[in-house]
């Protein structure tokens, strides 16, 4: 059995458990809609990290990856820093709200996907040091270019996982809310929906790879 | 490794007495950070959750390494099924299942929790295992037809240093997997203080009406952040 089929297996049996998800609401309702206000506020958050970590790692390099700066700034979970801007956020100015959130969300992803992708990145000694300094820009470039898809594909449900957490503790309704909502009502439908596409991301991020190697 | 293994120990410590006529207390050189709610003394109480915290998370790492050694080395044909499981991060899975079920216990939880970080470590493990697999050592132990105690009896020590490397990651996997849990109020109930729970108590309550314990609880979080920190951390073990 090939990787693919393996892996396509364990997707399928996820989508059987979600459509026969045991259980029952208490008082049956309709589902809820999909959040579709939550999705120009993710696209902004999820574009914001996707140039804003290949900018980092374009600067830092390969070299980033081992840099105990990031490392600290990476260590901390997601709780910490939607804690901390909490803890932070003037009683004033009212709830932290999408801008908090965003904030929290920057700051709790970027130092590690930063680092995911310098460590992804190739050695430049002896070259293309060797070359000059416009040499590794350029090189650099390159990879990161090659890289983007894949990371992106791979790290989305890291993101979402991450947004989930922010969104309950910060009282902000999201994308990662809403797939823990469609389990508290059981709608098998829905959850079935959010399975397809995170198997479809993985099995992206498969082919990717494949073709980066 | 050892002393994160020592706080398994911090699992059987016993509760903190309760005494709510002395609830709330400001803090005084016999209290350093007051008391909580309930009259507990709050520095003991962030001591004794911080290291049923550890405890806990030293108890999932285990597991998960267990399994992940496992999993390195009889499910190479299963890779496909270990990669699948990996593009679903471990709370992603979990926080849905514990509102569904209104929180999860201490022990299944911790028993999920150490099964889902395991197929997060079995590539560098399988990577470590590799090189052995191909060894003459390997070979030898084969094509002598040794009998599997004698192997075992021979070669899991170094198969579990091998594993060691990666408790640090696996242990901090588990860590925040429980105290992000516990902080949403979706981990195991009062009954098993842990530093999520003391967040989950004060965070609320940080921004309008602080308390020294809420302060000290984020500290601590980033105190044990910043101190298990690994060198590297595989890829996508969050």
């Amino acid at each position: 059995m090939s990787r693919i089929t393996a892996g396509l297996v364990v997707w399928g049996l996820g989508l059987a458990l979600a459509l026969g998800l045991p259980g029952s609401v208490w008082r049956q309702a309709a589902p809820p809609g999909f959040p579709w206000a939550a999705v120009g506020p993710t696209i902004l958050a999820v574009g914001t990290l996707s140039l804003l970590a290949p900018l980092v790692a374009w600067r830092g390099g390969p070299g980033l990856a081992s840099r105990r700066s990031l490392a600290l700034l990476e260590a901390p979970p997601d709780l910490l820093w939607a804690g901390l801007l909490l803890a932070l956020w003037p009683a004033a100015w009212g709830p932290p709200g999408l801008g908090g959130w965003l904030v929290a969300f920057l700051v709790a992803a970027l130092p590690g996907e930063a680092r995911w992708l310098a460590q992804a990145m190739p050695a430049e000694h002896p070259f293309p040091q060797a070359w000059g300094r416009a040499a590794v820009n350029r090189v650099r470039w390159l990879v990161l270019l090659r890289l983007w898809g894949r990371w992106t594909t791979a790290r989305l449900p890291v993101w979402l996982t991450a947004t989930l957490v922010l969104e309950r503790i910060l009282g902000v309704p999201g994308l990662g809310t809403d797939w823990m909502t469609r389990v508290a009502v059981r709608d098998r439908a829905g959850l079935a929906g959010w399975i397809l596409a995170l198997a479809l991301l993985w099995l992206l991020s498969h082919r990717l790879d494949r073709e980066v190697a | 490794m050892r002393w994160r293994l020592a706080f398994l120990g911090g699992l059987l410590l016993p509760d903190l007495a309760l005494d709510p006529f002395q609830g709330g207390l400001a803090a005084t050189l016999r209290h350093p950070l007051g008391t909580d709610d309930l009259g507990r003394d709050a520095f003991l109480r962030l001591l004794l959750a911080s290291a049923r915290s550890l405890g806990f998370a030293s108890a999932c790492a285990l597991l998960a390494l267990t399994v992940g050694l496992l999993l390195a080395w009889r499910g190479r044909r299963l890779v496909g099924v270990w990669s699948a499981l990996r593009s679903l991060p471990p709370l992603l899975f979990l926080l849905p299942l514990a509102a569904a079920l209104d929180g999860l216990p201490a022990l299944p939880l911790g028993l999920l929790l150490g099964l889902l970080i395991a197929p997060h470590l079995e590539p560098p493990m399988r990577a470590r295992l590799e090189g052995f697999r191909h060894s003459p050592a390997w070979a030898a132990e084969r094509t002598l037809g040794a009998p599997w105690p004698s192997i075992l009896h021979r070669w899991s020590p170094w198969a579990w240093q091998q594993a060691v490397a990666l408790f640090p990651s696996a242990w901090l996997a588990a860590l925040w997997g429980e105290a992000t849990l516990s902080a949403l109020g979706l981990g195991p109930g009062p009954g098993q203080d842990s530093l999520g729970r003391l967040l989950a108590e004060e965070l609320p309550r940080l921004g309008s009406d602080p308390s020294p314990l809420g302060w000290a609880a984020l500290a601590a979080v980033l105190a044990l952040a910043w101190t298990s920190t690994p060198g590297r951390r595989p890829q996508g073990a969050a």
